[in-house]
């Protein structure tokens, strides 16, 4: 280096005004503090629940998690009813969703008219959109009476007297419980699941969809034998996200679950959630209240139980997508 | 059948083996368009339940008169304010969170694993149980100060809705062609001015996207603002009190035994649809316009 | 430039030290290296950019001539896994040295890019984006700084009417007009372009080929170009460069007429690249 640039940088700035460097780490700066916010606020939410239901899980140790109680009057409280109602529930909702949702899937990416794809596409899409408080209304006022007076006594009919099958479909006709909560479940997460898998059918290669039905494949057995393997990243993680979804949904469960805290093998008996019950029990619990605690304590478990979910369908989605990059 | 004719024309086991797939592809036909008239059928049902309970319900005074006892000819005009305020404020809390965090992500963060924690978190809050949200506001916002307020539900809100916004604000920064950074650059622009006053104005569009399907998500949430807000019978425009707001409203009025309560339920739950479904239609064909 | 012009130009610059000599020089690279994270893409790189002339440099894609336009206006700090050793001398300076404000360093050395980069603005904003990054003007000084920039690039008398229009709605050729106005306007010494007539048609490239022209009394410019013909016309000298070598640096004249390197004859004449 010669004499000449040993001078400072200063030199550079002549009769312009004067540096304009530090703005740059400010702004970076705030972006930054920002982003690490948003961690902190998902740190505080699990402090703050974990925190609160200490006190239930101080009273009642580990039996919080396997009893059935739910006894403001005794103060006896436990997490196995609604964890039961919040798994059945959601594991009925999967049931009827999957199918819906990858006959929809497949109909928009292989057999729809272009036209009519897109128009259906965003009625999908809509449906997502609708407030999950409607889904209540609509369920508990358009769903639940049929229910009680068709569906129920049919399946009584017919089951009743099957060994095994009874007891699915015991208990007095209500119309509300965990049949009809899975069933709003599975519409209100049938479009997220559809778009996951719309979106995975389509990122596929072309060349691997042609050169199936260059070998004269049928569309179903392109879909089927093709498709849904090179997919299934994809489609899994869509439906495990479908599932966190469903197992934190509030306010459709709340209006048709029936408010019970049972557990029990028949698909009509009313039953409650983790967070149909803190809906509906909140309002009730006085502040350092035993029960407000073990709200809290339910609280702390549908986080983690969804959080794990939400977490295992992130990992394939991202797994899905750098599959679809790399080819 | 003899061996010549044997080999020219398919033997009856293959024939029957092409109807047997035949029949299969028919069959996973006939279920999918079926999959998709049921999911049609369900969407044109809420809206037809909506229309036909709730139409009759939409009067002036739905608007003009704020909530009352059953028989006593209350209106909704609190709530329908109360959601307004609370999602307006709502968007201004969470909007500038949004975008910054979108901003860190696509422009500083981008592969880097403090990036990646807060990426994979803001996926995690896009479908956390939003009761939880609501949960954690009431223990450290309302029980503190003692009271349920108009704030409260806000700041939940804010929280459900700022996810929404990070990863639409990441998606079209990403979008902006380097070239565009580059040149702003090379005029001897600041990064962060680069960035303001050329990436973002160049995404604005999707931006402005993201913030509306935020609007509409945290317009017709209920559970979150249980806790927080509570729900006020009386007109009220203090955040620091609590606040009604559209969908509690719903939730309170839809329980009852009272018909004129019932009426307003359903209006109420009509006009939230309504104008949720209006902002997501307007925002996906206003993206299809952007696309070509 | 016709063949008798191309022959003046010859016996005007008998030797190249003297034009070295002649004309003060604005940019000095000496002995630069340039690495894509671990792989090499400049090897030894040592060029003198004449004050107030046309540099253009040529070679094959991936011959690196892009890339020391980058390191002029130190653009690869953009990217982390890029660095540059040796020396820029510019204005008495090291521009490689830590230290050296690199916004101050870039409005002074401007750039034109491949393809045109308006931004999501008006046109006056446009231009006035970049004259706001430096200076405090006021309005009606602006509005002579746009106008003065507008009409130096043939572009006034067509967009006069609608300034505030958006610059996206320009023709490519306007666009790229723009571009280059919007660099002027910051009153840089030196104007980098990297092949700035590629994705335009022919109409287009010869009123940017034109503008060049003038420019060059009062900037010094220097040019990537794939188009022979393009080099030819415009540049005083030209630099050849294959696989991030410096093969060859002559007076546009004696580069197209007697080149010394075998590698430089053949590309000019079209065997390789």
């Amino acid at each position: 280096m010669d004499g000449t640039s040993q001078q400072p940088a200063q030199t550079m700035v002549k009769q312009r005004h004067q540096s304009t460097m530090t703005g740059d780490p400010l702004f970076k700066g705030l972006v930054l503090t920002t982003g690490i916010g948003v961690l902190l606020v998902l740190g505080a939410i699990i402090t703050v629940m974990a925190v609160g239901g200490i006190p239930a899980f101080k009273a009642f140790g580990p039996g919080f998690l396997f009893s059935a109680a739910w006894n403001p009057v005794s103060q006896h409280f436990g997490a196995a009813a609604p964890v039961f109602g919040t798994l059945a529930s959601s594991a009925i909702g999967l049931i009827i969703a999957i199918p819906l949702s990858f006959g929809t899937a497949f109909w928009l990416t292989a057999l729809a008219p272009p036209a009519l794809s897109s128009v259906i596409g965003m009625a999908v899409q809509l449906l997502a959109a609708v407030p999950s408080i409607i889904f209540g209304m609509w369920g508990f006022f358009v769903l639940v009476p049929p229910m009680a007076h068709y569906v129920q006594p049919t399946a009584r009919h017919l089951f009743g007297h099957v060994p095994g099958l009874s007891a699915l479909v015991s208990g007095a006709p209500f119309g509300t419980g965990l049949l009809t909560a899975g069933l709003i479940l599975a519409i209100m997460i049938m479009p997220s699941i559809t778009a996951v898998m719309r979106d995975v059918f389509v990122s596929m290669p072309t060349v691997l969809r042609e050169s199936a039905y260059g070998l004269g494949a049928t569309r179903w057995e392109v879909m089927r034998q093709v498709v849904l393997p090179w997919s299934r990243h994809g489609v899994v993680g869509g439906i495990v996200l479908g599932m966190g979804r469903a197992m934190g949904e509030t306010m459709a469960v709340t209006f048709v679950i029936g408010d019970s805290n049972h557990i029990g093998w028949s698909l009509f008996a009313p039953s409650n959630t983790i967070a149909s019950l803190i809906a509906l029990e909140f309002p009730e619990s006085p502040a350092g209240s035993l029960k407000l605690a073990s709200l809290m304590a339910l609280g702390a478990i549908l986080m983690a139980i969804s959080f794990i979910t939400l977490w295992c369908s992130r990992v394939l989605l991202v797994r899905s997508e750098s599959q679809a990059g790399k080819r | 059948m003899n061996s010549q004719t044997a080999t020219r024309t398919p033997s009856s086991r293959s024939r029957s083996l092409a109807a047997q797939r035949k029949m299969m592809d028919r069959f996973a036909t006939v279920l999918s368009w079926c999959a998709t008239f049921l999911v049609v059928f369900v969407l044109g049902s809420i809206l037809w339940t909506l229309l036909k309970n709730g139409l009759p319900g939409l009067t002036a005074a739905l608007f003009t008169r704020s909530m009352g006892a059953p028989g006593q000819g209350g209106g909704l005009a609190n709530a329908i304010v109360g959601s307004l305020l609370q999602t307006g404020l709502a968007i201004l809390l969470g909007a500038p969170a949004g975008l910054m965090t979108g901003i860190y992500l696509a422009e500083y963060g981008s592969t880097s694993r403090l990036a990646r924690a807060v990426r994979f978190v803001s996926d995690m809050l896009l479908s956390a149980p939003s009761i939880l949200i609501g949960l954690f506001i009431y223990m450290v916002l309302v029980a503190p100060l003692g009271h349920f307020s108009g704030f409260a539900g806000a700041v939940a809100l804010a929280i459900l809705a700022m996810p929404i916004m990070v990863r639409t604000t990441e998606d079209m920064l990403r979008l902006v062609p380097v070239a565009m950074r580059e040149a702003g650059i090379a005029l001897g622009a600041p990064k962060w001015r680069v960035i303001l006053f050329i990436c973002v104005r160049a995404a604005r569009g999707g931006i402005l996207t993201g913030v509306l399907l935020a609007i509409a998500r945290v317009a017709g949430e209920t559970a979150p603002l249980l806790f927080t807000s509570l729900g006020n019978s009386e007109w009220s425009l203090d955040m620091r009190r609590p606040m009604a707001s559209l969908p509690v409203a719903i939730y309170q009025y839809a329980g009852s035994a009272y018909q004129d309560w019932m009426q307003q339920a359903w209006t109420g739950a009509l006009l939230v649809t309504l104008g949720v479904l209006i902002i997501n239609i307007v925002v996906r064909v206003g993206i299809r316009a952007g696309r070509t | 430039m016709n063949g008798q012009a191309m022959n003046s130009t010859m016996q005007a610059e008998p030797l190249d030290t003297n034009t070295a000599q002649a004309t003060p020089l604005a940019i000095q690279v000496r002995n630069l290296d340039f690495y894509y994270g671990k792989s090499r893409a400049l090897h030894g790189i040592s060029l003198d950019f004449p004050e107030r002339s046309v540099t253009g440099m040529i070679g094959p894609s991936g011959c690196g001539k892009s890339t020391l336009l980058r390191v002029l206006n130190r653009m690869y700090d953009l990217y982390p896994g890029q660095k540059a050793t040796g020396e820029v001398l510019y204005d008495g300076q090291n521009i490689l040295a830590p230290g050296v404000d690199l916004n101050q360093l870039r409005s002074r050395i401007g750039m034109v890019f491949q393809k045109p980069t308006p931004f999501p603005m008006s046109i006056y904003d446009n231009i006035a984006f970049g004259i706001r990054l430096h200076e405090r003007v006021g309005r009606s000084e602006m509005d002579g700084r746009v106008e003065d920039a507008l009409r130096r690039v043939a572009l006034w008398p067509e967009v006069k009417d609608r300034l505030q229009a958006s610059a996206t709605a320009l023709s490519g050729g306007q666009q790229q007009r723009l571009c280059i106005a919007r660099t002027i306007a910051t009153r840089p010494e030196v104007i980098l372009l990297d092949e700035p007539t590629s994705a335009l048609d022919p109409v287009s490239t010869a009123r940017i080929e034109e503008l060049l022209d003038e420019l060059k009394t009062e900037f010094t410019i220097a040019i990537v170009t794939h188009n022979m013909q393009q080099a030819a016309r415009c540049a005083d000298q030209v630099a050849f460069f294959y696989l991030g070598e410096l093969v060859e640096v002559d007076s546009t004249a004696r580069m197209f007429t007697t080149p010394r390197e075998s590698r430089t004859q053949d590309y000019i004449t079209g065997r390789f690249g």
